[in-house]
């Protein structure tokens, strides 16, 4: 078939684009993860966060089977253009790297959780000043809007051993990727050149800025209350713009 | 393959840190509701973020609680902030406890240094690219620095960073408002302590890496109590030494460098180091004109501490010129030149030491026993780095016996002591101290050192030639004669 060049083309950009968005889920789910484990033995720790950590891990887990089996398919096949094979070099890397976050994230969470656990007495949880919960975190790493909780009373420990075990799964992972597929990681030239982290987040919005400011112990005028006045604002100019068409409509129809 | 924390290929594990765990346990003790620290809160413009102490609370319940005395307590204090178990609000860079109203907060544990986990940089990349976003691209000094560098030799990770890094901001910014500011100026605080800025020491500074794991027990196999076992038995055959005798040496040799130790007594004019004035090591560079008079001091020690100062040797040489007998210093030095030198010099080396030094009727022919001369002569039909061995220590013995003390009562060693010059201390202020340490610059470079001394010893050989060639005359002629 005269089609079957592009054929196989369109087929590699789907599993390229494939690759990605499923990359891109992996990312967001470690993002979420390390945040996660940052807030363990802290005073913003309690069954909630321990049963969070157990779900993303999960997620993590088969975001990262599903992305090697893909990347390992990819990769093993001999017929790619080396362009091709450059970018799944390149995805290859920035698997590995995200695996390699996990890997340590998990370790960590498993050695703060067994130094605090949670159905002690007398709990010793550090004051970190973090009193918030983190369940939007943990809802944006399952994607889904809010985040339904059924674990039981003593998930800290039950969920302990799970997490060993988990870990020696990943280690494995990590172990068997190294063996089968042959990518040199130093070879690998990167899309995005210093500074690029500015480029798509020019939105950054005023809120965080203003607060953060605080921290840095420049006498800055506090930006913080302004999102709220400018929502505030905003509602007060929609309804009033709302109100305007009634009347204007209740005059045209009666005139 | 990327070096990953646990399987690392390259074989380097931090040394042990003991206290680490240790403080850990006062730092959860110091959570107690009732018995711990003393809590406040911290009200930002809207916000109040709680759990914040202040300085002079923490350093009261220290005391209380370890039964020691104010300074003690904060010398403890400051290393908890060193560490980082304990960061600053205000001030963040300077991580010490101060006795005062001053704010700290607890760090989270994930931020607690611990033995195992180095801070990677992948991570302090990732927090770069962070602070890049929040500051919109403005970082200091000395964090672009460190961006660019990460940046240049980290870059085949460089698109995974910048990824996790937005995704990291994105999953930030769900958090509630105080929760941010916190978390922000946890992560800050880390780094602080695991990057610290320039001219900032870092209390997690630990030296060489190791190179066998020490938190695993060594297993008890065959090899190992082979190993133990050869290890006593060398042990037994040592020679020993009574203790009263080697106790006396050590007695001896205290007693005589006590004054030179830079630890005990303060080197004059100033220790570099420490006032970043370099005056001591310009007074005693190798080849300068008037000594210091604890250098003088010390050729007075020994023969070896003579020798091997290139300005004391220097010296005594000018005394034996006016002794003539140069010649024993000189096979000395081409000895330990041919100890020195590379291996495919050693035949040539080995000839010309021959016929300047050992042939009878030699020019500078030395005066050694005959069964030293023997195995000397036999040796250097295959000559080898130290087939000179013998010969040189029988010279060096020789001159130690009888040449040295005649120079240490000679008028060129009293000479040399009476101009000798004694530096007087510096007493530098603050303020010159921080210009001392702003006008820091290279010193000259040592391979510009290395070529003036190539030219002095060129020029030695020169002179001492010609004389060379007048000796072998009359030598040659005395032989003649006779």
């Amino acid at each position: 078939m005269t089609r079957g060049k592009s054929g196989i083309h369109s087929y590699a950009n789907m599993g390229k684009d494939e690759c990605k968005t499923m990359l891109d889920a992996l990312n967001k789910v470690t993002a979420c993860y390390r945040h996660l484990v940052s807030a363990l033995g802290s005073t913003s720790d309690s069954q909630n966060l321990r049963e969070e950590l157990k779900k993303t891990r999960k997620k993590a887990q088969e975001l990262a089977v599903a992305n090697r089996t893909k990347l390992t398919a990819l990769l093993k096949d001999k017929n790619t253009s080396t362009d091709d094979r450059a970018e799944y070099e390149r995805l290859w890397v920035l698997f590995s790297s995200s695996m390699e976050l996990l890997e340590v994230d998990m370790k960590r969470s498993l050695e703060i959780g067994q130094d605090f656990p949670l159905k002690v007495p007398t709990r010793h949880l550090i004051q970190t000043g973090m009193t918030g919960s983190t369940t939007t975190v943990a809802a944006r790493a399952m994607s889904v809007q809010n985040m339904k909780y059924e674990g039981d009373a003593n998930i800290d420990t039950t969920d302990l051993k799970e997490l060993e075990n988990e870990i020696e799964k990943v280690d494995q992972m990590m172990e068997e990727m190294e063996m089968k597929v042959q990518v040199a990681p130093w070879a690998v030239e990167a899309k995005q050149e210093a500074g690029a982290e500015l480029k798509s987040t020019v939105s950054v919005g005023n809120s965080s800025v203003g607060v953060i400011s605080i921290c840095e112990e420049e006498p800055k005028e506090t930006v913080e209350g302004e999102t709220d006045l400018m929502k505030v604002f905003a509602g007060i100019i929609f309804t009033a713009v709302l109100l305007i068409a009634g009347i204007l409509g209740y005059l045209v129809i009666n005139l | 393959m990327t070096i990953i924390s646990d399987r690392d290929h390259a074989q380097h594990y931090r040394p042990r840190m003991a206290c680490l765990k240790k403080v850990e346990a006062i730092v959860v003790q110091m959570q107690h509701p009732t018995n711990g620290v003393k809590r406040s809160e911290q009200k930002l413009n809207i916000t109040t973020i709680p759990h914040v102490m202040a300085g002079q609370d923490i350093i009261a319940w220290i005391v209380n609680h370890m039964k020691i005395n104010n300074e003690e307590a904060q010398a403890f204090g400051t290393m908890l902030v060193a560490y980082g178990y304990i960061y600053p609000l205000q001030d963040h860079i300077r991580l010490v406890l101060k006795p005062d109203g001053s704010l700290y907060r607890f760090q989270t544990p994930y931020f607690w240094p611990v033995q195992k986990w180095r801070p990677e940089d992948t991570d302090y990349a990732i927090y770069l690219a962070k602070r890049n976003i929040r500051k919109k691209g403005i970082l200091n000094v000395y964090e672009q620095e460190e961006y660019n560098k990460l940046h240049k030799w980290m870059n085949h990770k460089w698109d995974f960073i910048v990824m996790q890094a937005k995704e990291q901001y994105q999953a930030g910014k769900e958090r509630k408002k105080p929760d941010r500011v916190v978390f922000d100026c946890q992560e800050r605080a880390y780094w602080i302590v695991h990057r610290p800025p320039p001219q900032t020491h870092s209390a997690m500074d630990y030296g060489v890496d190791r190179h066998i794991d020490p938190n695993t027990e060594e297993k008890e196999t065959c090899e190992y109590y082979r190993r133990i076992i050869i290890y006593t038995q060398q042990a037994v055959m040592r020679s020993k030494v009574k203790s009263s005798v080697s106790l006396g040496a050590f007695v001896k040799y205290m007693t005589t460098y006590k004054e030179h130790d830079p630890f005990l007594v303060p080197c004059l004019p100033s220790n570099p180091w420490q006032t970043d004035d370099d005056l001591y090591w310009e007074l005693n560079v190798s080849n300068v004109d008037v000594p210091t008079k604890m250098r003088v001091e010390r050729w007075s020690f020994s023969f070896f501490e003579l020798l091997s100062d290139p300005r004391g040797r220097a010296d005594f040489k000018i005394f034996l010129k006016k002794e003539f007998s140069g010649e024993n210093l000189a096979f000395w030095e081409a000895a330990e030149e041919m100890k020195w030198d590379a291996a495919s010099s050693m035949s040539e080396k080995a000839e010309s030491i021959f016929k300047t030094f050992l042939t009878p009727g030699a020019p500078r022919w030395i005066n050694i026993d005959g069964r030293t001369m023997g195995l000397t002569v036999k040796g250097l039909e295959h000559p080898h780095r130290y087939v000179l061995d013998a010969a040189q220590n029988h010279i060096f013995m020789l001159m130690k016996k009888d040449t040295f003390y005649r120079y240490l009562k000679s008028p060129v060693y009293k000479d040399v002591q009476k101009k000798a010059i004694s530096p007087a201390p510096h007493t530098f202020t603050d303020v010159q101290l921080q210009q001392n340490s702003r006008n820091r610059r290279p010193s000259i470079h040592p391979i510009i050192t290395w070529q003036q001394e190539q030219e002095e010893k060129a020029k030695a050989a020169a002179a001492a030639g010609p004389v060379d060639l007048k000796k072998l005359k009359e030598m040659t002629s005395k032989l003649d004669r006779k």
